[in-house]
C-alpha cells in the first residue's frame, strides 16, 4: 500500500521545484534579447505605438511586480494572448487543441515500445547469451544511438515514398475535415462515427509512433533483461523452482512481476523524455502538435507562447515522474524509508 | 605553484593504482562490445583530425555549382534519370552530391570533426561544472548544498531537448550558444552523481583524519574526494558523450545550431530532410546520420560496458 505521509511528502517537494521552474519560465521572456512590445507592433510601428503596447503589458512596471503577477496568473492557467502565430489568442486556448496531439503521438509511440520491449528483453533474459540474446542487446544499443531524426526520415522514404503503404506527413488526409472535439483524433473521428477518417488518422500516425516506439523499445528492453536476469538468481527463485513449485512457466511468471518493478520506472522516465523528443518527431512527420508550436514562437519571439509550452512540458515531466514515484512506491513499498 | 603540482601527482598515482588494484581495466577490455565501442571512436576521431588538417573548409561549406554535379547520387550507383554525370561507375562522389553541388562525402567526414569537438567541449564542461557543484554540495553541506541541488532539482524538471531551447531562446542560435545551452542541461546529472559519491566518500573515517590534522577546505576536496569519485564520473561522462552528439545535431535540425552551409551532420539532415526527402534523393540524409548513429552507437558501448565493469553484481552475471 501507498501510505499517505509519503505521498504528501513528494507533493510537498513538489512545490518549490515547481516554484523554481515557474521563475525560469518568467525568466525566458526577460532576459531574451528583443523588445515583446516591438515584436507585436512589428517593425514599422511607431515609437510612440511601441510604447502604448508597452505600458499596456505592464512592461513598465517594477520586474517584482511583473514577477507577482505571472505567478498568479500562472496559477490561475493564464499565460497571456499570443503575439504572432495566432494573434491576440488566449495561449491556453491555443495549447488547449495542441497538446492532445502530442500526447496522442507519444502515447501510441509508448505503447509500441512497450509491447516489443518487454517481450524482447523476457526473451533476452530467459535465454542469456544466446543469439537472440546479442541480437536484442545490440539491437537496444543501436536503437538507442539512432536520432529520431534520422530513423524518421529513413521510415518516410521507406514506407511512404518507395513502398507507398504510409502518408509521409501530416495527420489526416486532406479530404476529412474533422472538428477537434477533444483534439485526440482517433478519437474525435471514432466519436464521430467516421470510419474512413479514423482509418486515414490512424495510418497517418503509425509511422511516428513506430518510430518513437523503436527508440521506447530499445530501453524498455534492456531493463527488462537485466531486472529479470537479477530476480532469475534471487533465492527465492531458486527455492521455487528446487520445491518443484509448477512448471518453468509458473516460477517466471513469478519472477516477472518482480522483475517489472524497476520497468515501469523506465517506462515513467521515458515517457518524460519522449514529450521533450515530440519537438523533433512532429518537425520531421510535419505535425502540429506543441513541439512544433514551440519550435516556431522561438523563430518568431512568440514569448507568450514559449512560455506557455515550457511552461505545460515541465509541469507535465514533473507529473510523470511523480507517479513513477508513488507507482514504484506501491510496487516496492521498501522504497519509502 | 609547488603544491598544486604535487596534488596532481597523488592524483595520477591513485588513478593508477586503483585501476590496477580493481578489476575495472580488464574486466573492461574483456568485454568484446566494449572494445567496439572504443575502436568506433577511435576511427572516428581519425576521421575527424584526418578532416580537419586535409580538407579545405571552404570547399565543403560553400557552393560548388559547375565544379561537381548538382544532385547527383552517390557515383557507383550510377547517374539518376536524364542527368549526364561523367564519374559514375568511379569513387568521384561516394556519398553523392547535395544542392549547391558539394561532395557530401567530404561534408560528412568534415561533420566528424564538429560533432567530436564540440561534443567533447559540451562534455568537458558539464564535468568541470557538475563535479564542482556537486563535491562544494557535499562537503559545505546545510544551505550550500540546498541551494545548489534545489537549483539542480529545478533543471531537472525539464526534458532535456526542451530545457535546450529554452536557453537557446534566451540565448539566441548559433552553435556555441547550443554548447552553453547543453553544458546547463547536463550539468545537473554530474553534480547529482558526483555529490552522492561525495557523501559516500565524506563518511570514511580518513577524511575526517585529515581534517584533525588541519588540512584546509580546498585541499581535502581536491586530494580525496576527487579521485574516489573517478568512476562514476568516467561512467556518467561517456554516456553524455553519445547524447551530446545527438543533442547538438538536434538543435542543429531544428535550425537553432550551426550557421547554414557548415558541414555539420545535424544541419546536413535538415537540408536533406527539407529538401531532398520529397524528391528521393535520399543520399542527403541518409550519410550523415549514418555517421552520426555509429558515433553515437561508439560512446553507448563504451559507456555500458564502463558501467558493467563498474558494477559488482554484473561481474558475476558476466562470466
Amino acid at each position: 500500500m501507498i501510505s499517505k505521509r509519503f505521498v504528501i511528502k513528494r507533493l510537498l517537494l513538489l512545490v518549490p521545484v515547481l516554484f523554481g521552474v515557474a521563475t525560469f519560465v518568467f525568466a525566458i521572456l526577460h532576459l531574451s534579447p528583443g523588445d515583446p512590445a516591438r515584436v507585436i507592433a512589428g517593425q514599422r510601428a511607431s515609437e510612440e505605438f511601441v510604447r502604448q503596447i508597452r505600458t499596456e503589458l505592464g512592461l513598465n512596471d517594477p520586474i517584482w511586480v511583473q514577477y507577482g503577477r505571472f505567478l498568479f496568473e500562472a496559477v490561475q492557467l493564464d499565460f497571456g494572448q499570443s503575439y504572432q502565430i495566432q494573434r491576440g489568442q488566449p495561449v491556453t486556448e491555443v495549447l488547449r487543441y495542441k497538446l492532445p496531439v502530442t500526447l496522442e503521438m507519444a502515447i501510441y509511440g509508448q505503447l509500441f515500445g512497450i509491447l516489443l520491449g518487454i517481450p524482447a528483453g523476457l526473451l533476452g533474459a530467459v535465454k542469456q547469451d544466446a543469439v537472440s540474446d546479442h541480437v536484442t542487446r545490440i539491437g537496444a544499443l543501436t536503437g538507442i544511438s539512432v536520432p529520431i531524426y534520422w530513423s524518421g526520415p529513413l521510415v518516410i522514404l521507406l514506407f511512404a515514398q518507395v513502398l507507398g503503404w504510409f502518408p509521409a506527413s501530416g495527420r489526416i488526409a486532406s479530404e476529412f475535415s474533422i472538428e477537434p472535439i477533444t483534439g485526440v483524433i482517433t478519437f474525435d473521428t471514432l466519436i464521430s462515427g467516421n470510419f474512413a477518417a479514423f482509418q486515414s488518422a490512424a495510418m497517418h500516425l503509425l509511422l511516428p509512433s513506430l518510430v518513437i516506439g523503436i527508440y521506447s523499445m530499445a530501453l524498455i528492453s534492456r531493463m527488462m533483461r537485466s531486472s529479470m536476469l537479477e530476480v532469475i538468481r534471487q533465492d527465492y527463485m531458486r527455492t521455487a523452482r528446487a520445491k518443484g513449485q509448477g512448471s518453468k512457466i509458473t516460477v517466471m511468471k513469478h519472477g516477472f512481476q518482480n522483475a517489472l518493478i524497476p520497468v515501469v520506472t523506465v517506462i515513467g522516465i521515458q515517457f518524460g523524455s519522449l514529450l521533450g523528443g515530440a519537438v523533433l518527431t512532429e518537425t520531421v512527420f510535419g505535425i502540429a502538435g506543441i513541439g512544433t508550436l514551440l519550435v516556431r514562437a522561438i523563430q518568431v519571439g512568440d514569448y507568450p507562447i514559449v512560455q506557455g509550452t515550457v511552461l505545460t512540458f515541465a509541469f507535465l515531466f514533473t507529473m510523470v515522474n511523480l507517479l513513477v514515484d508513488i507507482t514504484y512506491s506501491y510496487l516496492d513499498p521498501r522504497i519509502e524509508q | 605553484m609547488s603544491t598544486q603540482t604535487e596534488t596532481e601527482d597523488v592524483g595520477d598515482r591513485g588513478v593508477v593504482e586503483r585501476l590496477r588494484a580493481s578489476p575495472f581495466l580488464s574486466q573492461l577490455l574483456s568485454n568484446r562490445l566494449a572494445v567496439a565501442g572504443l575502436a568506433i571512436i577511435f576511427g572516428m576521431l581519425a576521421i575527424g583530425l584526418y578532416a580537419r588538417l586535409f580538407i579545405d573548409l571552404q570547399s565543403v561549406t560553400t557552393s560548388q555549382i559547375g565544379t561537381n554535379p548538382n544532385v547527383a547520387p552517390p557515383s557507383w550507383l550510377g547517374p539518376k534519370e536524364a542527368q549526364v554525370v561523367t564519374d559514375y561507375g568511379t569513387w568521384a562522389y561516394p556519398f553523392g552530391t547535395d544542392i549547391q553541388s558539394r561532395d557530401i562525402f567530404r561534408r560528412v567526414l568534415y561533420g566528424a570533426w564538429i560533432a567530436l569537438k564540440f561534443g567533447t567541449i559540451t562534455v568537458a564542461a558539464s564535468t568541470v561544472l557538475g563535479v564542482g557543484l556537486g563535491i562544494i554540495a557535499a562537503y559545505y553541506g546545510d544551505i550550500t548544498d540546498n541551494v545548489i541541488m534545489r537549483t539542480m532539482d529545478v533543471l531537472l524538471a525539464f526534458p532535456s531537448l526542451l530545457l535546450a531551447l529554452a536557453l537557446v531562446a534566451i540565448f539566441g542560435s548559433g552553435l556555441w550558444k547550443v554548447v552553453i545551452a547543453l553544458t546547463l542541461v547536463y550539468t545537473p546529472r554530474f553534480a547529482r552523481v558526483v555529490r552522492g559519491a561525495a557523501l559516500k566518500v565524506l563518511e570514511d573515517e580518513y577524511i575526517e583524519a585529515t581534517e584533525a590534522l588541519g588540512a584546509k577546505d580546498p585541499r581535502v576536496l581536491v586530494r580525496h574526494i576527487l579521485p574516489n569519485c573517478l568512476a562514476p564520473i568516467t561512467v556518467q561522462s561517456t554516456l553524455n558523450f553519445g547524447l551530446a552528439i545527438i543533442d547538438i545535431a538536434a538543435l542543429s535540425f531544428l535550425g537553432f545550431g550551426s550557421e547554414a552551409g557548415t558541414p555539420e551532420w545535424g544541419l546536413m539532415l535538415a537540408n536533406g530532410v527539407e529538401l531532398g526527402l520529397l524528391t528521393g534523393d535520399w543520399w542527403w540524409s541518409f550519410f550523415p546520420g549514418l555517421f552520426l548513429a555509429i558515433t553515437v552507437l561508439g560512446f553507448n558501448l563504451l559507456g555500458d560496458g564502463m558501467r558493467d565493469a563498474l558494477d559488482p553484481r554484473m561481474r558475476e552475471t558476466v562470466d
